[in-house]
């Protein structure tokens, strides 16, 4: 799901920056805090940190004792996105295997779905494995699906999360074409 | 925080276990002991971190026990002064910074976090309403009835076509369903006028 926040950072900007006037310092905290943010990639609180909307408030910046950078508190709202237990989203297959599948949603990259959470569905080897009901529905790379989430972990090293999702209850599965869940055509 | 780095989706609960913040049940296998040791008999799965979610882990793989209901508990887990988006209003948002960076990508300081182009993909292919604006102003009227942000927002998102879908994929509304039938369908109605045809 996608959160909007309102968010307080502390932006430093080195002494270097400061002998410019009101405007072009306003330019550099907004841009230093850009960049902050594009290498914040994710948070464990927020999830996937995507775009910065607005910026509310510089305060007024501290010296900082030794290096004499200025520290100024800036407030402003950022859009994330974050995966919920019990959520129902929709997502990619870009792998298919004999325990499961993995798939793509939106920023994240790990969302796994367990063969035993797929009711009904066989693995299929081949070149091209995939997954086969008997009513003829397939999941095979490519196909796209929707899934409740199980459940999102927070791997900090890497900064992200990691999912588990199921399709074990109704109107949950492939979309677009598919017989059994849905109606829908995507775009 | 509990960020041990346990392998697979196992978590410890906060909170030494009587029942502190939440009644998450440990996982065992680890061999980490904080809480009671219900341990043996119940092999829960906790994946979330965050411990406020109120629900504990789901037993994966096999145990028949009190399995706790997969629901959506949205204002548990979200931060503070968090709002919920629906798919196509992030959408319009995330469109609307990809036109600004079409000037700003002048200057090479400024950049873009690695997962808005994902995003910005995700939320295209998502975006079935013509008018963001009135599908948030239709689906508020459920706030009436007790239907919170987050569950309004996964109705949007889902994109349902009759009740029994919404009340299918959204556990949390099914025990107030009678009260919550009738406002769902009109909901229902009002959406349908409000989606693009494909």
């Amino acid at each position: 799901m996608f959160l909007k926040t309102e968010l307080q950072w502390n932006v430093v900007i080195p002494a270097e920056s400061l002998d410019a006037k009101g405007l072009m310092l306003q330019k550099a905290i907004i841009v230093r805090l850009l960049d902050d943010f594009a290498e914040r990639k994710a948070t464990k609180d927020l999830g996937y940190l995507l775009a910065l909307t607005t910026v509310e408030k510089i305060g007024e910046g501290k010296v900082r004792q030794h290096t004499g950078d200025v520290l100024f508190p800036v407030t402003f709202s950022a859009i994330s996105f974050k995966l919920f237990r019990g959520e129902i989203l929709k997502g990619v297959v870009h792998k298919v295997l004999k325990q499961g599948v993995i798939l793509r949603c939106g920023p994240i990259e790990n969302v796994y779905l367990s063969s035993s959470k797929m009711p009904d569905y066989n693995y299929v080897p081949g070149e091209n494995p995939i997954f086969l009901n008997a009513k003829s529905s397939k999941i095979e790379k490519g196909t796209t699906l929707r899934f409740i989430v199980i459940g999102a972990k927070w791997l900090e090293a890497e900064r992200e999360f990691q999912a588990l999702v199921g399709l074990h209850a109704d109107y949950l599965g492939p979309v677009s074409g598919a017989p059994s869940a849905s109606m829908y055509d995507l775009p | 925080m509990s960020d041990k780095g346990g392998k697979g989706f196992t978590a410890v609960p906060k909170g030494k276990g009587k029942g502190g913040k939440s009644s998450l049940k440990e996982a065992t296998p680890k061999g980490k002991d904080d809480g009671p040791a219900k341990s043996k008999k119940t092999r829960n799965v906790q994946f979330s971190s965050q411990a406020n979610s109120g629900k504990g882990g789901q037993a994966d793989g096999g145990a028949k026990k009190d399995k706790e209901p997969l629901q959506l508990k949205l204002e548990n887990e979200l931060p503070k002064g968090a709002k919920c988006l629906m798919d196509c209003e992030a959408a319009d948002i995330l469109q609307g910074v990809q036109d600004h960076m079409v000037i700003l990508s002048k200057d090479p300081s400024i950049k873009l976090p690695v997962s808005f182009d994902r995003a910005l993909q995700y939320t295209e292919k998502s975006t079935n309403y013509t008018d963001p604006e009135s599908v948030r102003q239709v689906l508020q009227n459920l706030k009436t009835y007790g239907v919170t942000d987050g569950e309004i927002c996964v109705m949007a998102n889902v994109y349902p076509e009759t009740a029994d879908e919404v009340f299918a994929l959204l556990p949390s509304l099914k025990a107030r369903r009678i009260m919550l039938d009738d406002p769902v369908n009109d909901v229902l109605s009002e959406l349908a006028k409000l989606k693009k045809s494909a």
